[in-house]
Parts: C-alpha cells; structure tokens; sequence
C-alpha cells in the first residue's frame, strides 16, 4: 500500500499514524492495561476491606470509579504529545510525514476519546472480576457486581435532571482533560506540574479580581438574593450557563493545543 | 531543488544568525555544508527541511515552502539530526512502523546497507551504541529515497572502519535525482565523498564551489619553506609545509581541510 501524499487530511495516513503507534506502544499499552487491572483490583479490595465488605454496594464502586477516572484521565492526558518533551523527538515528529491535522486529531483521540471509552469499560470489567473473587473468599461481600446502569438510573432519579444537566457534567470532564491536553501541548518539562500551576494562578487571579471589583464597587453592600447568580434564577439556568462557559472554555483549549502543534518548532 | 534568497534568522534574545543569506542547490550532487562550531549549519539544516521557520527571506524546497511542512514535502525529505532518539522496538519493528510513510522506501537496500554495517534487524534500537543507531539512521535515511538527504554532522560517533564505510554506502546508493546535504566540522571524514563545498561563516555563505572547479583553481602540494612564497595558503606540518598554490596545470586531490583553513581565514580562490 503506497501513502497518499496529498496535503488535506487523509484517513489513510491517519490510520498510519495509528498503526505506527501500534507497533511502537504495544508492550507499554500491554503493561498499562495489566497495571491498570492489578492497581484497581487491590484498590477496591483494599476499600472492600475497609468497610469490612458488608457496608459496600454500586455507590462505592461508582465513588472509586469517578476518583480514578479523574485522577488517571489527568495524568494520562497530561503526557500527551510525548514527542515534545525532548528536542531531537520533537525533530523527528515534526518531520514525520503527516499533516498537522492528523497528528492532531490523533493525539485527541488517543489521549482523550479512547481514555473516555475504553477506562470505564477496563474499571467495569475489574471490578466485576474482583467482586466476582472476592465474594468467592468472603461471602460476605454481597452486592459484588458493579453496573453503570443502576449508578446512571439514580443520578437521573434525583431532582429531574435535564440535557443542560449533562451537558455540564460532560463538558466539565472535557474541561478538566483538555486543561492537561492543552498544558502537554505547551510546556515540554513537567507538563502536568506546570499546568496546574498555570490554572492555579489563572483561577486564583481571576477570584482575587472578582473581589477586588466587588469591594471597589462596595457590591457585598446590595442584598443580591440568595438563590440567583446574577441573572440565572434556577438550576436549570446554572446548567446552562455553566454549560455554555464549559464550550467557549474547551474550543479556546483545541485551539491554543492546535496552534502549539502547528506552529511547534524544535 | 532548494533556493534559500535573503534568509534572516535569529534565535529568540540572541543575535542574528543570518541575514540576507541566499543559496541555490540543485540535484545531483553531494554537497558538504562546513563551518565552525555555531556557525549555524543545524540552524540552517532546520531551516531547510521545516522543524525551524525563518524570520524573513524566501526559502524554497523542492517547490515547497518548508514553514507549511506539507506531506507532499515531508515525504521527500529526510533530515538525520546530529542528536537522535529511538523507542524500544527492533529495527525490523521500526522499519514495519515507519517506513509505510515514505512512497519510495526500497526495503531490499535497507537490508543491503544493514548488512554493509553490520547491523542485524532483530537486534533492538535502545540496545545499540550511539555509533550503531547512527549507522542504522543513516541506513534507513539512504533507503527512503527521498530526492532531498540531510544529515547534520552524520560521522561524528562513527569509528575509523565506519567512517570508510558511510562514504562507500552514501556514494553508491543515490542517483541523479537525489541531493544530499552534508554539515560537519569534521572536514576529512567527507573527503572523496562530497562534490560541492559550502563554507558558512558568521551566518553567511563565505565560498561555494564545487570540488572540480577547486581543483581547475588551486592544488595541493606538500613543499618546504621555499615553496611558502608561492602559495595562496599554507600550514606546517611535521616534515614540512602543506600548501595551496595556484593551479598550475597539476591537478591534485582537494585537500578540503587547508581549503576550509585557507577560506576561513579570508584567503580567496579565483
């Protein structure tokens, strides 16, 4: 199969890109996903345990699983562009024949949709097993097998949630993961250290400047209601503000990651 | 193949490295880019093939604009950067994973010019000396075929034996269609290899030639003190002096180190 060597986007290089990838990562993706198992198996054990494997059912499986997801989808996102943490890598990528786009396009799958698609799959999957062992040793343990389903039908129970209300949340989560993309694309040392301080600083100067204005304005001297934020008077209204704030976030975010890309030099 | 006209570059809070630099090089030739250390050869090598871009001034690679690294160009240069790394993979994992991204890939003489070197495919990159991974750069570089070769400083790390040996695989292995850019210090290692000189001094091209009109112009001589009048340069070495002298109807082997002494130190050859 010869490459294309058109310049727009190209599904077959982009494939390549994969391919390559494959062939490159496959033992670290094998030992990751084995490590992934071990570290989750003696992690909810080790809760189980904890709670006397009694007091444990879905919630606490749900509670582990969105600890992890979050902790691991930061790192894991954070080590994003691996390439740009040296200069001759960085030489070698930049000169790799595909274009900008789908290196990009790539790293976001890679990092982040796969991420997203494939660790609930690999946390319910170990879960299952570990309830699964674990109940076979110790009986006790009896609400053992660990569903998204049950944990979704309760969170929509609650308070009539709406698609805004999704929306949040999962714009929220790609705020958090792109903030890592993003800071990887950026910083070539210590990409996830450096990001973090940058969204420190960023969130503590922007709460410092709200109430710097406000004293200024003496607004703490209005009796503002309780329940309104500024013009939004419900929590629908909060979800769909947040929601909107979330998008106009995470598009600036894919930008300034595919600039850095594209105008990378080394 | 590669027009460079008024070029300027500065790193950031530095001073200009180059400007209003030009230079003009087509296929078919070997070309060795010589300089001092920081004389800007790997600058300007980056600015050639894309992972640098240029302040100002036009640079043309073989009809591309580098700055846009385009696939179209990208395919058909292969830039083999002094300081390299390689993943953990064998070289025949390597070759499966990114040979795919090179058209013209001739597989057959990757494995001939493994075995020139003395490199086997199962053997794993992260495992090679320096030296070896070099060979096996520059073994999967000349197999590409891509029309532009650059390779920055490609013998430092080589043994004697491979140095002999980077010269007889390089040479046999390009056509006509190809060019092939050479930057080193190391002048003597690319002697007999290459066929046009470029000597880059303080951010400008000090002397271009190639090494056919070198030797209609000057020749190269060993004498003693009574020949040093005679000579447009000359250097003491044991047992005597070696001179470049006018040419006068001797044409002799272009003795690329006192040519580089010779030029850099404002000597000029008409």
């Amino acid at each position: 199969m010869i490459m294309q060597t058109t310049n727009s986007f190209s599904l077959q290089r982009f494939f390549m890109l994969f391919r390559q990838s494959f062939r490159i990562n496959k033992k670290i993706i094998g030992i990751t996903v084995a490590g992934f198992f071990g570290i989750v198996f003696i992690l909810l054990f080790l809760f189980q345990s904890k709670s006397d494997f009694t007091h444990w059912d879905n919630n606490d499986y749900m509670g582990t699983f969105i600890f992890l997801f979050f902790i691991l989808g930061i790192v894991y996102s954070s080590l994003s562009f691996p390439d740009f943490r040296s200069k001759e890598k960085s030489i070698a990528y930049l000169m790799l024949p595909a274009s900008a786009s789908e290196k990009y396009i790539f790293e976001f799958v890679t990092r982040i949709v796969a991420f997203v698609l494939l660790m609930p799959l690999l946390f319910w999957l170990t879960a299952n097993i570990e309830g699964a062992v674990i109940h076979h040793w110790v009986p006790g343990l009896e609400d053992y097998k660990f569903s998204f389903g049950k944990a979704l039908d309760k969170f929509y129970s609650v308070g009539g949630k709406t698609v805004w209300d999704t929306l949040s949340i999962i714009l929220g989560c790609l705020f958090i993961f792109l903030a890592a993309f993003t800071g990887a694309s950026h910083f070539s040392k210590s990409p996830l250290m450096k990001t973090l301080f940058t969204f420190s600083l960023l969130c503590g100067g922007s709460f410092l400047y709200v109430y710097l204005l406000s004293k200024g304005l003496n607004i703490d001297q209005y009796n503002l209601p309780d329940d309104r934020i500024l013009f939004i008077s419900n929590g629908h209204e909060e979800a769909k503000l947040f929601t909107l704030a979330a998008s106009v976030i995470n598009i600036s975010l894919l930008a300034i990651s595919w600039f850095r890309l594209k105008e990378k030099e080394a | 193949m590669i027009q460079i006209k008024d070029l300027n570059f500065a790193y950031p809070r530095q001073k200009a490295l180059f400007n209003n630099l030009s230079i003009h090089l087509e296929a078919g030739s070997i070309t060795g880019l010589l300089g001092k250390n920081g004389a800007g050869k790997s600058t300007l090598l980056k600015l050639i093939t894309g992972p640098l871009r240029a302040q100002s001034g036009e640079v043309s690679v073989l009809e591309h604009d580098p700055r846009k690294r385009e696939v179209s160009m990208l395919s058909d240069v292969f830039l083999v950067p002094e300081e390299f790394s390689f993943p953990a993979i064998t070289i025949k994992d390597y070759e499966k994973a990114c040979s795919v991204f090179y058209p013209k890939f001739d597989e057959e003489m990757l494995n001939r010019v493994l075995n020139e070197f003395e490199l086997s495919s199962d053997s794993n990159l992260q495992r090679l000396s320096y030296g070896q991974k070099k060979k096996f750069l520059i073994a999967f570089a000349i197999s590409t075929r891509c029309r532009l070769l650059v390779l920055d400083e490609p013998t430092n790390g080589l043994d004697i034996p491979s140095k002999a040996l980077f010269r007889k695989v390089l040479a046999g292995s390009l056509d006509e269609n190809q060019l092939v850019i050479i930057s080193t210090h190391q002048v003597k290692d690319v002697e007999n290899l290459i066929d046009k000189i470029i000597i880059l001094d303080n951010g400008k091209v000090i002397f271009k030639q190639t090494i056919s009109e070198i030797s209609q112009r000057v020749c190269f001589v060993s004498g003693t003190s009574d020949d040093i009048d005679d000579a447009i340069y000359c250097e003491e070495v044991p047992g005597g002096y070696r001179l470049m002298k006018p040419n006068d109807n001797v044409e002799t082997e272009v003795d690329i180190e006192l040519l580089f002494n010779a030029v850099t130190k404002g000597k000029t050859i008409e």
